[in-house]
């Protein structure tokens, strides 16, 4: 009998630990960030068609020299995405000039070199990329190019609008 | 003199309930902030679908009254020892019910908050926050941890 009694007290108390146990529960999360270099974006070369002729459309290539090129830095090898804000026309006062196609590239290399650019599919969507690893130093080349698609009675003068691109860490 | 022995075993084994039935508490999400740039405080809301931290617990019974208490960092731990502060308002938990007619109630996580559960046995939690980094805060991954404890009283 004396075996059975400690044997049951033991299990008893056991219990009454366990009841205790479970009348306060703990969950966990963790919190977490990722800290980024400011991102920045100067004007590298206006997209620049030149002399435009009525009726005639008119390309520049991405990759051309007169492509629009933007230049930002940020943290190297930082995933970016790439968006675009690109206007239907240039304008003139009260005249538009159509604007029909727009194209784009970007690069990674140390210094601007639109060669080697990797294409932009949808200019007017979003395009995941990284910015480069030179030395340490985010580099980030966007090269942008359209087509203009002047009318015949397409009034003469100068025609501009802005392009705006915006980067944002992924 | 066994076979008393055994039978008081066998009848203890099944009275006891499983505890872990009683009372649960679960980490569902991760609160976070993801990329953050330095000099430049990011907020996340407990209404963030994506972002806001997220805990569930499930309670025995419905009158059940319950506390929730967090224990809550002071810091972000990033890259070689580098530690960026985080901050938790006064509205930065919000307790919802699972049941349909369940209203949410927002309080301070840095505050035990107490709650009878009267119409759902389980509910979610979920936790905003914020970060201040520095200007010249160390680039890369920080973290730490978020316990949310739930007692029963």
């Amino acid at each position: 009998m004396r075996l059975f009694t400690t044997v049951s007290v033991a299990i008893l108390a056991s219990l009454s630990l366990a009841g205790s146990a479970a009348a306060q529960t703990s969950g966990t999360i963790t919190a977490r960030a990722l800290v980024r270099q400011p991102i920045t974006i100067t004007n590298g070369q206006d997209l620049d068609f030149g002399v435009v002729i009525q009726g005639t459309a008119k390309s520049i290539s991405e990759t051309a020299a007169a492509a629009g090129r933007f230049d930002a830095t940020g943290t190297a090898s930082a995933n970016v995405n790439v968006n675009f804000t690109l206007p239907a026309n240039l304008i003139n006062g009260g005249n538009n000039l159509p604007i029909g196609s727009w194209a784009g590239c970007y690069n990674q290399a140390a210094a601007v070199n639109s060669i080697g650019c990797t294409t932009i599919a949808s200019m007017a969507g979003t395009t995941p990329t990284a910015f480069g690893n030179v030395a340490g130093a985010g580099r980030l080349w966007v090269f942008v190019g359209a087509t203009v698609t002047p009318g015949a009675a397409q009034a003469v003068g100068t025609y501009t609008n802005t392009v705006t691109l915006t980067l944002t860490y992924f | 003199m066994r076979r008393p022995l055994i039978l008081a075993l066998v009848a203890l084994a099944i009275e006891s309930p499983p505890c872990s039935a009683q009372l649960v508490v679960q980490g569902i999400r991760d609160l976070d902030f993801g990329p953050v740039i330095q000099g430049i405080a990011a907020t996340v809301t407990t209404a963030n679908p994506t972002s806001s931290g997220q805990f569930y617990f499930k309670t025995p019974a419905i009158g059940t009254r319950i506390r929730i208490q967090f224990t809550l960092p002071t810091q972000l731990n990033g890259p070689t020892g580098a530690t960026m502060p985080i901050t938790f308002g006064a509205s930065d938990a919000l307790a919802k019910g699972t049941a349909p007619a369940s209203v949410p109630v927002s309080f301070d996580p840095n505050k035990t908050a107490s709650f009878t559960m009267t119409s759902s046995l389980d509910a979610n939690v979920w936790l905003g926050g914020r970060v201040t980094p520095a200007a010249n805060q160390r680039v890369g991954n920080y973290s730490n941890t978020v316990v949310m404890t739930v007692t029963i009283f």
